[in-house]
């Protein structure tokens, strides 16, 4: 190599040097950008997430009173009958309304997806139970639910049968409180569906048209294929939803008939709450966590591998 | 720049305003309910009806009568504990809060509430009159943890013109059971001449009624559950004898069923039974309502001790209280704070015509007290009611524990020997784990 030649690469070098460098830089100022809402995120959800683990190996009160005790909080959940009895409950509501509000909701959006004033005003209706507070929602449903001249009672009386007492009897408290909340919630699925329906090409339904592709046919091979992404994103939003029951349940029913309708953030807020064992109720909590991420990353996952194929 | 700096000096500002109070103001944190429409700011004290009426003109006059105090009023929704705990563990307690007797060891032992005697004693309020149940609730370690403004009792509020119909009235008065034996046949009999259950009870959607009737019934066979204030004794014979009498009840058809606070109240006001088992606050509702016509109580309302089923005269009860949270003050909110402590001393009376018992002897004893209608009936119950030993805590929680068994094996979810099994074992767990 001639000396012209080294000192040419030379110069290369080092401007390629200077070129990372300033790249480099010029990285760690877009930083700045980053770091309020970087500052916020850690500030307010990765700090509290470990602090929380850190304090559910704790016997602990609100009032700064703290022992280490390691894992003792979790050996004692799992010989807690109510805390399990509380984790079953919480799955078997989530069993109860997301497949519902998922069919149900994807069904009311199928039918309303239309530009006419009749579907307007009944997506509105639709909607509206969804702006009500959860005490107004369980109020309207006691009454429904009542067994003594409730709105249920008075059906069941006219054809001539006994009333039944819905939230009193253990295997229909958690159904009962399933029925309220899918009335409740059934708002946002329906506007999830129909903002993805909208987003479906006319092209394609003009194409299985000039097919002669029948309405289920369309349904089957164009609609829904086309809204599956949003079919997974509405049952993990509604997975991690119902994992956090808790209004429902405490006006209802306060966890009975013998913790028949008990969810888990209802064990926690009494654990907690009631009788100030912090330590206890935050170890729940963590398990709840869990079970949350769990739950989610499995429906992520389950989607993502769904569309690769 | 400066833009920048006016901006973030803004959000400084902004981030330190809470919401002062005035070196005069008291804040005042209780439950009662809200009546605002009907009490707004009325003071006719002696006008007032039930306990949020009675409550709500009670501080509009004392903030009438006291009007360099500025008195503002959290109303919380019954019992309060959980909001007050949140507001503790965040430096911001209320300056006088109504807390059940029963509630106060958990606080107090935690060092969260300020001693009054001696302040209490320089306005004039004088300790030794309160009742002796109120004394030694309001007494922990030789100190006076808050005013007592009543005692409550689990009561039999009875619909007479039922009782007439069941021939259980003799010389005008209710024949009430003796014994369990007795309680099961005075209901048949009852069912069998009214056709309705003769008991009335709140069993959905509660757990304290169940808990508070078991207290008062182990107490009347002398069964001491709470020999040791850190470990409870269910799986007896004792227990287990109450709760197969209620079990045998409930099979029987013979209470009222499924219904919670509300439908019960409701069910006995419009006739849906015999006994409305519930406490000494509904009263003065029951009795307006015999006072009117054409209605299932009209000129039919009585209200007893529960029976004496068992050898002792016992009754569980608890009562209310104002205390005050620790935390700094002004020496002027000291000062308004004892006024109003005074002023709810000096009104006692008032306060018992909600049909809670007054906290303060010279009240039980005095004739407008008994004058009231029922109260001579139910006034032995400030010597003879007993509370739970003072040295239990968390009775709150334990109280809904053993009512959630309770619920569990009364209305058939679970056996009885298992409901108590599982009710000991909560408790004891709830009690060993106390930090």
């Amino acid at each position: 190599m001639s000396a012209a030649a080294g000192q040419l690469s030379e110069l290369g070098h080092t401007r390629v040097q200077s070129a990372r460098a300033g790249a480099q830089q010029s990285r760690w100022s877009h930083m700045l950008y980053v770091a309020p809402f970087l500052f916020l995120y850690v500030t307010l959800l990765v700090y509290p997430l470990f602090a929380g683990f850190w304090l559910s190996l704790h016997k602990a009160d609100f009032f700064g009173g703290s022992r280490f005790v390691g894992l003792e909080n979790f050996v004692r959940l799992s010989n807690d009958k109510v805390f399990i009895g509380a984790v079953g409950n919480t799955f078997y509501f989530i069993l109860l309304t997301v497949p519902a509000l998922a069919i149900i909701g994807l069904g009311l959006a199928l039918a309303l997806n239309r530009t006419t004033r009749t579907a307007a005003f009944l997506r509105g209706v639709f909607f509206s139970s969804s702006v009500l507070s959860v005490t107004i929602v369980t109020l309207l449903w006691k009454v429904v639910f009542a067994p003594d001249g409730g709105f249920l009672a008075n059906l069941f009386e006219a054809f001539g049968k006994q009333p039944v007492a819905f939230l009193s009897d253990a295997d229909l408290a958690l159904p009962a409180i399933a029925i309220t909340t899918i009335w409740w919630c059934i708002g946002l699925p329906m506007m999830l569906f129909l903002a993805a329906l909208q987003q479906v090409p006319r092209e394609l339904y003009e194409a299985a048209a000039l097919d002669n592709a029948g309405r289920w046919k369309t349904l089957w091979n164009v609609t829904l294929p086309s809204i599956r992404r949003t079919f997974a994103l509405v049952v993990i939003i509604e997975v991690v939803l119902q994992f956090q029951l808790f209004g429902q349940a405490y006006l209802m029913t306060q966890g009975g008939p013998n913790n028949a309708s008990r969810p888990l953030v209802l064990f926690i807020f009494e654990v907690g709450f009631t009788r100030w064992d912090v330590g206890y109720a935050v170890a729940a909590g963590q398990i709840l966590f869990g079970l949350i991420a769990i739950a989610a990353m499995a429906q992520y996952f389950v989607a993502r591998r769904k569309e690769a194929f | 720049m400066r833009r920048l700096l006016a901006t973030l000096l803004g959000c400084v500002v902004l981030a330190s305003c809470g919401v002062r109070q005035a070196p005069n103001e008291i804040v005042v944190q209780r439950f009662f309910g809200t009546c605002k429409a009907e009490y707004g700011n009325r003071t006719d004290v002696g006008n007032a009806e039930g306990e949020c009426g009675i409550m709500t003109t009670l501080i509009n006059e004392f903030s009438a009568q006291n009007p360099d105090v500025k008195v503002r009023v959290s109303p919380v929704a019954w019992p309060g504990y959980n909001q007050l705990a949140a507001q503790l563990a965040s430096g911001d307690p209320p300056d006088l809060v109504t807390m059940h007797l029963s509630a106060i060891s958990d606080y107090q032992s935690r060092k969260l509430l300020e001693p009054l005697g001696n302040e209490l004693r320089a306005v004039g309020v004088d300790p030794n009159g309160f009742t002796a149940a109120s004394l030694a609730s309001v007494s922990k370690q030789g100190e006076i943890y808050g005013l007592p403004i009543d005692n409550w009792a689990p009561l039999w509020h009875i619909n007479m013109n039922y009782f007439r119909q069941a021939g259980l009235v003799k010389d005008g008065k209710p024949i009430l059971p003796r014994s369990p034996a007795e309680l099961l046949a005075h209901a048949r009999q009852f069912k069998q001449a009214t056709g309705k259950p003769y008991l009335v009870q709140a069993l959905a959607n509660e757990r304290a009624a169940y808990s508070r009737n078991l207290y008062t019934l182990l107490m009347q066979q002398g069964f001491d559950f709470f020999a040791d204030p850190q470990r409870v004794k269910l799986q007896s014979p004792e227990v287990k004898q109450v709760l197969e009498m209620f079990r045998q009840i409930y099979v029987e058809d013979l209470t009222t069923k499924n219904q919670d606070y509300a439908a019960a109240t409701n069910g006995f006001i419009n006739g849906a039974g015999g006994v409305y088992l519930v406490g000494t606050w509904m009263i003065g509702d029951f009795d307006a309502e015999s006072r009117k016509a054409d209605r299932p109580l009209s000129n039919g309302y009585s209200v007893m001790p529960w029976p004496q089923l068992y050898g002792r005269d016992a009754t569980f009860i608890d009562g209310h209280a104002w205390v005050m949270p620790a935390k700094e003050r002004t020496p002027q909110q000291r000062d308004a704070i004892f006024r109003f402590l005074k002023f709810f001393a000096d009104n006692d009376f008032e306060w018992s015509r909600t049909g809670h018992l007054p906290a303060y002897q010279a009240v039980i004893e005095s004739e407008r007290f008994n004058a009231l209608p029922h109260r001579s009936q139910i006034a032995k119950i400030s010597s003879t009611g007993a509370p739970l030993p003072s040295a239990v805590q968390r009775q709150f929680p334990v109280q809904d524990i053993i009512g959630e068994e309770m619920a569990a094996a009364i209305t058939g979810h679970k056996s009885v020997d298992a409901a108590l099994a599982d009710a000991e074992h909560r408790v004891n767990d709830l009690l060993f784990h106390l930090l």
